[in-house]
């Protein structure tokens, strides 16, 4: 790689870095005020309802304990106007469909987390389940902005 | 899909721009405000205000692998994540926030006059806002002093702040509440956030609404009229516009006391100008003044691409378990803390 | 008065012009039904005869419904009788039920008749309605763009015009909205299908009929006129009641918790 290639991609690098820290107290809450780092959670079940709504999408899951009793917790995702908006509709998680999530555990303790990381069984996020086949970032009509 | 606005643009002449009945510029339209172009230049850039071809090439890559590479998927047998957190800094609050496929956060920086952007500031020239007043400069501190990393304690508690940050509903950010759109989505003036940036115009000859997708805040513009007397506060602040040429000046006053621009405050002055550059593009300058934050007034400019997509109903208090979640969580810590010290 | 007795302002295009603000007058947000006035929106049995329950009492008369002809054709909205049963039960439990008290988005056809002004912004394409209420807001699409891909409070509006009339059909509203104060629900199947007909410069007549199979055992209609507001400075002002109900919604957590 030549000197010059390098140097542009290590002021875009640090571009996006410093584009990260200036975007630091935006977005609908800070997950840092809800969710409790001290509790790290890793849930498996079936779907049983998904909350379509804002500001936040809950995905309601049925989890089985060590004793073998079920719970129902929610997970916290973001605005489903941007999976419209990227062609996922509300059956992208149906119910029944078993999903993980690892995340944190809310801070008063109810049985809430956040989505850090919601996947299908084989690991493939759960975007890429119902209608997805790659990556649903690229629509053409935005890309020439 | 909003195919109709695209049919008119075909059907004009290059350089020629849509113009409404009594022959001003529509600026009538959907538009997705969405860049990788931060408000605040980086630091090291200096007074530089544009990037090469290759930088903005190199920019968009890199977002699109970043992108990609969270869309990739994830270890089946992975465990919970690490106590004590995952080191995720911002909004992800060391929880890692969610997927970033919830996240829209532009695909590039933006392009004037051909030629890419380092900031949407152009005025103080290095792309960062004016120093602050005093006064102001101890506001931001004490803000400053509130912001902790998320150790999951009632760290205000052990610290014997009073008010503490999560002591009633109202210390806490307009976003949190779904009082208005977080970050300045609304403004005026208008900034791109993290997601949900779009916006519509719809233009008639005494009245222009700008709806802002979060919380489907609306601004009514009103033309060729006074501001309102002192005792009428707005929220999104109160607008008059006029016609300049063939730009729309618009000028906001009679802010609250709690502007949705960060820092601001009840005597916050924007003037925005909205100039349609070619049937897809608005450009978007404003300039800010507060003269009991900043000890100038600050520009900046951007662009305001049209979008096919469809703004969706952002109802943001109908749906907040969110903020019920943060308070329950504060008296919880607090009791947990108290009982500690005992 | 028929309309084009007077000379309606119109578009470029010759379409009616709807631009300005607008507002109902009359007790349709208490009550769309026809209906006698009442000591309260919510009731409970006195000595002899209904009382305000205790929570408005100190209102007074501020808390009485006043009566109206209502603004249903026929009189009485046709609810199965579970669905009616349901209302009865809202309008015990008013209080806690309804979602205007919460500052909750009103859905339509209620926006339109709330007592608060809305604004009306039209052009030759676009037709959007601001409402002071909680800053609700929709846009009539034009073009259909399909069945909503998702419920929301203020539905999915897609419009054309037949002659002078715009006909809009609203789809996609969620179960969480009533059409009134006095706990007349719908569910998620609902569908209403607006006409808005410019009579004079200065009022518009409202019509609205309202399908649910659910919970109606037959389309029904309301309608009403609209006035144009004609004060120099009309205009809405801000009514974000999200404020106004932190308290009520939030209160129970503050840290010292208030006099509730």
């Amino acid at each position: 790689m030549s000197k010059l290639s390098k140097s542009i991609l290590a002021l875009a690098a640090a571009l996006v870095v410093c584009l990260t820290l200036t975007r630091k107290v935006e977005a609908h809450h800070a997950f840092g005020a809800e969710f409790d780092p001290n509790r790290p959670v890793l849930l498996k079940g079936p779907v049983v309802r998904v909350e379509w709504i804002n500001p936040h999408t809950w995905i309601h899951l049925e989890v089985t304990k060590e004793d073998g009793g079920k719970q129902v917790w929610m997970v916290e995702g973001g605005t489903p106007n941007s999976l419209l908006r990227r062609g996922l509709k509300r059956d992208t998680i149906k119910p029944g469909q078993v999903i993980i999530v690892d995340g944190y555990q809310a801070k008063d303790r109810s049985r809430r987390a956040n989505g850090r990381d919601v996947t299908l069984t084989d690991g493939r996020k759960f975007f890429m389940g119902s209608s997805g086949t790659g990556a649903p970032y690229d629509k053409p009509e935005n890309k020439d902005k | 899909m909003r195919i109709g606005l695209l049919l008119v643009a075909a059907a004009l002449l290059p350089g020629q721009i849509p113009r409404t009945a009594e022959g001003k510029p529509d600026l009538s339209g959907v538009y997705d405000i969405a860049t990788l172009t931060p408000l605040l230049r980086p630091d090291h850039l200096g007074d530089r205000l544009e990037l090469s071809d290759q930088e903005a090439a190199a920019l968009a890559k890199m977002e699109a692998a970043r992108m990609a590479k969270t869309s990739q998927a994830s270890n089946p047998n992975r465990t919970a994540p690490p106590k004590g957190g995952d080191g995720s800094e911002g909004a992800a609050g060391n929880v890692g926030g969610y997927n970033t496929v919830w996240t829209d956060r532009g695909t590039g920086a933006f392009k004037i006059n051909g030629k890419w952007r380092t900031s949407i500031i152009t005025d103080p020239k290095n792309g960062r806002m004016p120093p602050l007043t005093p006064e102001a400069r101890k506001r931001a501190a004490a803000r400053v002093a509130l912001a902790r990393p998320n150790t999951g304690d009632a760290w205000w508690v052990k610290e014997g702040l009073n008010p503490g940050p999560y002591d009633d509903p109202e210390l806490r950010p307009l976003g949190e509440r779904c009082l208005l759109g977080f970050g300045s989505t609304g403004g005026p003036p208008m900034l791109p956030v993290l997601y949900n940036n779009l916006k519509q115009i719809v233009q008639t000859p005494n009245r222009i609404m700008i709806l802002n997708e979060m919380v489907h805040d609306v601004r009514i513009i009103r033309m060729n009229e006074e501001h309102e007397p002192p005792e009428i506060r707005r929220w999104l602040g109160d607008s008059v516009g006029r016609w300049e040429g063939d730009t729309l000046v618009v000028d906001t006053t009679n802010f609250t006391d709690q502007p949705a621009l960060t820092s601001a405050t009840r005597y916050l002055h924007v003037v925005e100008r909205f100039t349609r550059i070619d049937a897809r593009t608005l450009l978007y300058q404003f300039t800010v003044e507060d003269p009991t934050v900043w000890t100038r007034p600050w520009s900046g400019e951007m662009i305001m691409p049209a979008t096919e997509d469809r703004i969706y109903e952002y109802a943001c208090h109908e749906g907040n378990y969110s903020f019920e979640g943060i308070l329950r969580g504060a008296r919880l810590l607090e009791a947990e803390a108290a009982a500690k010290a005992k | 008065m028929a309309a084009g007795a007077q000379q309606l302002p119109r578009l470029s295009n010759g379409k009616p012009d709807f631009n300005g603000v607008w507002q109902a007058i009359g007790s349709a947000h208490y009550d769309i039904e026809r209906h006698m006035a009442r000591p309260a929106m919510m009731l409970r049995d006195g000595p002899h005869g209904p009382l305000p329950a205790v929570p408005l009492l100190r209102l007074g008369a501020v808390a009485s419904v006043p009566g109206g002809m209502g603004i249903v054709e026929g009189g009485s909205i046709p609810y199965k009788p579970e669905a009616r049963a349901k209302r009865e039960e809202n309008r015990k439990h008013w209080i806690e039920r309804d979602p205007e008290i919460k500052c909750y988005l009103p859905g339509v056809p209620r926006a339109t008749y709330l007592p608060f002004p809305f604004q009306i912004i039209q052009n030759e394409k676009q037709f959007f309605i601001a409402y002071e209420y909680a800053g609700a807001a929709r846009d009539i699409y034009f073009t259909d763009p399909g069945p909503p891909e998702t419920d929301s409070w203020m539905g999915q509006s897609v419009g054309k015009w037949q002659g002078d009339t715009l006909v809009v059909e609203v789809t996609g509203q969620n179960d969480q909205t009533w059409l009134d104060r006095s706990g007349t629900h719908h569910t998620e199947q609902m569908k209403v299908v607006e006409r808005y007909r410019l009579m004079t410069p200065n009022h518009i007549q409202y019509e609205a009929t309202i399908e649910d199979p659910e919970v109606f055992a037959r389309p029904w209609k309301i309608s009403l006129p609209l006035y144009r507001r004609m004060e120099k400075d009309a205009r809405l002002v801000d009514f974000k009641c999200v404020e106004f109900v932190e308290e009520l919604v939030f209160g129970e957590h503050r840290r010292k918790k208030l006099e509730r």
